[in-house]
């Protein structure tokens, strides 16, 4: 029946209006381009990307208006302005984040080595950059224990939090029925969400110095821990957690719940066979937005964990580095000042790489997982 | 819910692969920074020191803990530059060992350290002089010299040219361009303006009317750049610029000589040195509290005022022997030939004198255990 609408269609040609050929809105754009680069280097004397960016855009979206409404009519011609309209925006949402992993890749990419992955700063002094700055030596340092920190840390931040978050979840939406006592967690979780993550590090810390203090007089210094630090990523990362769940829980059809009931399964089972593998795939890839939140944070990783420059497998005792402190460090306060800093900026373009790199391949997992969890569809 | 062990079951493989990949990771990873072994030294001491405090300090402190550690593998130290008044805040409160500080405790924090670390307080002694230099990039001259209210003048923006007749005055011999002043300043908070300021309130009072502080006051205008390579970078981009900046990073650049009594001084380490040889004690402190007056304003010749004065902070007692032990061998490297010597290599610091370092090793010596 479509076929033959279509057919119908195409046969009188007459009952549709004149079309620009499809090609038309790339070729304006791209005349927009040229044009646009004209005028920048008549009027500024040179290229000037934001200048071309901005007049590009502005003279395509003119362009595309008066060509389609005198061709096409009025009411294509606003129809064509609002798709390129859209379309632009999008091209300038894509910018920032095309612009940030071209200068990771290519600033990290060229200081990468396996070395840097597999030392650490342990025994590294200004010396030895500014030999490597000099060409004597070879880059010294590395970020392993960087490495090794932030995956420690995230890890326990995720035993912390996944649970709580998941179980608050179900909690709101099985049982809580918009009950007082649901209403005030919601509360309370969006409060959370909007917490400055140098308050929750200072949260952290404060309780375990608070803690050590009360045990042991005088060693509040001992509470700078991997494992304060995953408590403070914890608070950041549980409201996220709970939020995503509950929306994804709610998701589940009422019907498939009732079905059950209806076989006389009771609640808690429904949950755990019924709603919780239904809705696996979505909870797993909120939780890794939640993971890639709280994999990049600085600020509350300095004031719970230090800046170590050594291995550490140890979250419970000992300073820890993460790929995100080791970076700030790096850049901050370079090993040897002066000239030879720039040693120390390509550790931290590295360091900045293999984070990127982190936060990628988790979002690859959780695709993997989620597809393979997913129910099937149809049956 | 059996569903999901079966699907979890094909995961097992690449969890597996994941697990291997990073148990082969760890296996190769070595634990210094040039990938030798460093488990030598023949030290028995152990644990961990931890220090907070100031940034300045934080490259000699990287070289410190270097040397430090390959010598005594079994201690680990631990610095984190939050800043001085962090550092000696946290330091009084019992949370580090040891403490750097650009300044030297005031009255009612030697109070508190006599809290925090018994009847003797806390011993305090400077262990980190960085000169900092004035740099110019003046096309044709290669020499400067500059009194210390022709700087003020400078860099409030009260002299706009390097003819003008003071800047000629002290340089009768140099031919000067009538060229103007680009005078370049630090734009974020940093202890090298605050110093910089203090020689020039201490030296040019009457030119130099602002409060001293670590940011430069806004009203002297002038050209503001970021961080020390910050400023360095704009001086040497630009003709005429001058500009204050950490010795170590100078490079290429000019150096200004500095009018100290009648005769001008050339920056270097020994100059630097000097001027806290050159400088009071400040009054009424216990025997182990080395916190200097420098002399900003000394005529001792050959002295080099301009300089950043970095202290250590450690308490005149700990709880127990293993700790007194660790802090005595830590600080006695630092102040040590050797220490002073890699931190000048890699941090451009100026060495201690002879006579100030067995002044502070004697103050080392007399930390005791607490009781």
């Amino acid at each position: 029946m479509l076929t033959s609408s279509n057919n119908t269609i195409t046969k009188s040609r007459k009952l549709t209006s004149k079309q620009l050929p499809k090609a038309t809105p790339w070729i304006v754009a791209v005349a927009s381009i040229l044009v646009a680069i004209l005028i920048s280097f008549i009027a500024f004397g040179g290229f000037n990307i934001p200048v071309v960016a901005v007049l590009a855009g502005l003279i395509n979206l003119v362009a595309v208006f008066v060509l389609s409404a005198s061709y096409e009519g009025r009411r294509k011609a606003t129809d064509r302005v609002a798709t390129t309209l859209v379309t632009s925006t999008f091209i300038l949402a894509c910018v920032p984040l095309v612009s940030l992993l071209w200068l990771t890749i290519s600033k990290g990419g060229a200081a990468i080595s396996g070395d840097l992955l597999s030392r650490t700063m342990l025994g590294m002094k200004g010396v030895l950059d500014q030999q490597y700055v000099a060409g004597e030596a070879s880059l010294a340092g590395g970020f392993y224990h960087a490495i090794v920190g932030t995956v420690l840390i995230t890890l326990a931040a995720c035993i912390i939090s996944i649970p709580i978050g998941v179980l608050t979840a179900i909690y709101l939406v099985e049982y809580a029925q918009k009950n007082r006592l649901g209403k005030a967690i919601t509360f309370l979780v969006d409060v959370m969400t909007g917490i400055p993550s140098i308050v929750a590090g200072l949260f952290a810390f404060a309780l375990f110095s608070t803690l050590a203090n009360v045990l042991m007089p005088g060693s509040a210094g001992i509470a700078k821990t991997g494992f304060t630090a995953a408590v403070a990523l914890s608070v950041l990362m549980i409201p996220i957690v709970v939020r995503n769940t509950e929306e994804i829980l709610r998701l589940v059809p009422m019907d498939l719940r009732e079905a059950s009931y209806a076989l006389g399964v009771p609640k808690w089972k429904t949950i755990v066979k019924i709603v919780l593998p239904t809705s696996v795939s979505g909870i797993l890839s909120g939780v890794t937005i939640a993971i890639a939140r709280v994999i990049g944070e600085t600020a509350p990783i300095m004031v719970t964990a230090g800046f170590a420059k050594a291995l550490n497998w140890n979250l419970f005792s000992g300073w820890m580095s993460t790929l995100p402190t080791f970076i700030y460090d790096s850049q901050l306060r370079p090993v040897s000042p002066g000239s030879a800093a720039l040693a120390s900026s390509e550790r931290a373009w590295a360091a900045a790489l293999v984070l990127v790199a982190l936060v990628m391949l988790l979002n690859l997992l959780a695709r993997i997982i989620a597809k393979v969890l997913a129910p099937k569809a149809g049956r | 819910m059996k569903g999901i062990f079966v699907k979890l079951k094909h995961l097992a493989p690449s969890a597996a692969i994941l697990a291997v990949g990073a148990l082969t990771l760890s296996a190769c990873g070595g634990t210094s920074a040039t990938g030798e072994d460093t488990s030598g030294g023949d030290s028995d001491l152990q644990g961990t020191l931890t220090g907070i405090g100031a940034s300045s300090q934080k490259a000699a402190m990287d070289a410190w803990t270097a040397d430090f550690t390959s010598e005594n593998s079994g201690v680990t130290v631990n610095y984190s530059p939050d800043g001085s008044g962090a550092g000696r805040e946290q330091f009084l409160a019992g949370n580090a060992q040891f403490a750097g500080s650009d300044a030297h405790l005031d009255d009612d924090e030697v109070e508190a350290g006599k809290e925090a670390c018994g009847a003797d307080g806390a011993y305090e002694f400077p262990v980190y002089i960085s000169p900092i230099a004035v740099t110019f990039n003046v096309e044709g001259v290669d020499e400067l010299n500059l009194s210390p209210d022709t700087i003020a003048k400078i860099f409030k923006g009260e002299i706009t040219n390097w003819n003008d007749d003071a800047i000629k005055a002290d340089n009768p011999d140099a031919e000067l361009p009538d060229l103007k002043i680009t005078a370049v300043h630090r734009a974020d908070d940093s202890g090298t303006t605050e110093n910089f300021a203090e020689y020039l309130k201490a030296t040019a009072e009457k030119t130099w009317d602002a409060e001293v502080d670590g940011n430069f006051p806004k009203d002297f205008g002038g050209e503001a750049a970021q961080g020390t390579d910050g400023v360095i970078q704009t001086v040497s981009d630009t003709d005429g610029a001058i500009g204050y900046a950490d010795a170590s990073a100078v490079g290429d650049l000019g150096t200004a000589k500095v009018k100290v009594g009648e005769e001008f001084v050339e920056l270097s380490p020994e100059a630097a040195t000097k001027v806290v040889d050159a400088s009071e004690k400040v009054e009424g402190r216990g025997e182990g509290d080395l916190a200097f007056d420098l002399a900003r304003d000394t005529t001792e010749s050959g002295a080099y005022p301009i300089v950043l004065v970095s202290y250590h902070l450690v308490c005149s007692s700990y709880k127990d022997q293993e700790t007194v032990d660790m802090v005595k061998a830590w600080e006695k490297f630092v102040v040590s030939e050797e220490g002073q010597k890699s931190a000048a290599d890699s941090a451009g610091s100026a060495p201690l004198s002879d006579d100030l370092r067995s002044q502070i090793e004697t103050v080392i010596d007399s930390i005791k255990v607490e009781g």
